[in-house]
């Protein structure tokens, strides 16, 4: 019972962070909707558990709350691999520039100036 | 043909402008890549008389190498260019004989060994890690060689273009040593004699060094973009 009052405070405080966001145009409606939905499931989810279990059961996990833990592994793991891939790409654009910025403001000796 | 020692170096004040001297008294041009130290390193080898630039973010030694092969190629119109430490370990005596099987074209590439000439002085723990090295090298990019991060390299102008180093820190030298194999590179191996002082082992990469280049390798396996 403590558990789903404070998923719900939790869902309900994220959904209000994220409508705040986007009220201040830093996140775009997309992504505001995605985040929207995702905190309404949990909510919903918290307040009716035993909901998912049929969904469950239909793929072969017995219990619904299992089933999303499961589901919140998987979409983690696999965001953490984006994350990662956008940040190397990230960091050898930051080098393509440094590099640059070296190669425009090289100092050169006397003697070849 | 034009000879371009291209020198990385971070906070190397003390030493550089030595390794700059020694350098250019066997290559036309020595270009130094000052890696954002936060000591004098660029005035000092500016004074030696190189070409410097400056990374404005630390990059690591893979990126500098880059920044200077892109720097030597296309404004100094390099034909070969030579890696060199900016720590005063490599000697520039060894430049002619490095250079040498690019000038007669037996290589594309000349790589520096620390172990051919035999005559190596070096802490027990490094051997045996350099030693891990050469067996991980000839897993991953199946080239078998005698010493396989030494650093001292000697490039034609072909094959510095076609070499572009994308890993910027450590694991640069293991990825020469990739496309070096994937391109179908000439190379050979050359004796080269390295000075372990105490100061720059200290600051060199330590044995621990050994264990994130294996990481950024393999990372870099797996993340490719």
């Amino acid at each position: 019972m403590i558990f789903q009052i404070l998923l719900i405070a939790f869902a309900a405080f994220a959904l209000a962070i994220t409508f705040r966001q986007y009220r201040a145009r830093k996140v775009s409606l997309y992504w505001f909707i995605v985040w929207a939905i995702l905190w309404l499931v949990v909510i919903a989810v918290a307040l009716l558990p035993q909901a998912t279990d049929p969904v469950a059961q239909l793929v072969g996990v017995q219990r619904g709350a299992d089933l999303l833990v499961y589901i919140a592994i998987v979409v983690l793991a696999y965001g953490l691999y984006k994350v990662l891939v956008r940040l190397e790409k990230v960091q050898k654009e930051i080098s393509d520039v440094v590099r640059q910025v070296g190669i425009n403001r090289v100092e050169k000796p006397k003697d070849h100036e | 043909m034009k000879i371009v020692a291209i020198i990385p170096a971070y906070n190397e004040g003390s030493r550089v402008a030595e390794a700059v001297r020694d350098a250019l008294l066997f290559v036309d041009d020595a270009v130094v890549i000052d890696d954002c130290s936060s000591d004098k390193t660029s005035e000092q080898a500016f004074k030696a008389g190189a070409f410097v630039l400056r990374h404005i973010i630390n990059r690591g030694q893979g990126a500098a190498l880059q920044t200077g092969t892109d720097y030597a190629l296309e404004n100094l119109n390099a034909d070969i260019v030579v890696h060199f430490d900016a720590d005063g370990q490599m000697q520039g005596k060894d430049i002619p004989k490095m250079i040498k099987p690019i000038l007669d074209n037996q290589a594309d590439v000349v790589l520096g060994s620390r172990f051919l000439s035999g005559k190596l002085q070096m802490p027990l723990s490094r051997k045996i890690i350099l030693k891990l090295g050469i067996v991980f090298t000839l897993i991953i990019s199946g080239i078998k060689l005698s010493d396989t991060h030494c650093g001292f390299r000697a490039l034609s102008r072909k094959a510095a273009r076609e070499i572009k180093i994308t890993r910027d820190r450590m694991a640069h030298a293991s990825e020469i040593l990739d496309l070096i194999k994937v391109k179908k590179m000439r190379f050979v191996e050359c004796a080269v004699e390295i000075k372990y002082s105490k100061e720059s082992l200290a600051k060199g990469q330590s044995s621990w060094g050994a264990f994130i280049i294996v990481k950024d390798l393999l990372k870099s396996k797996f993340l490719d973009i």
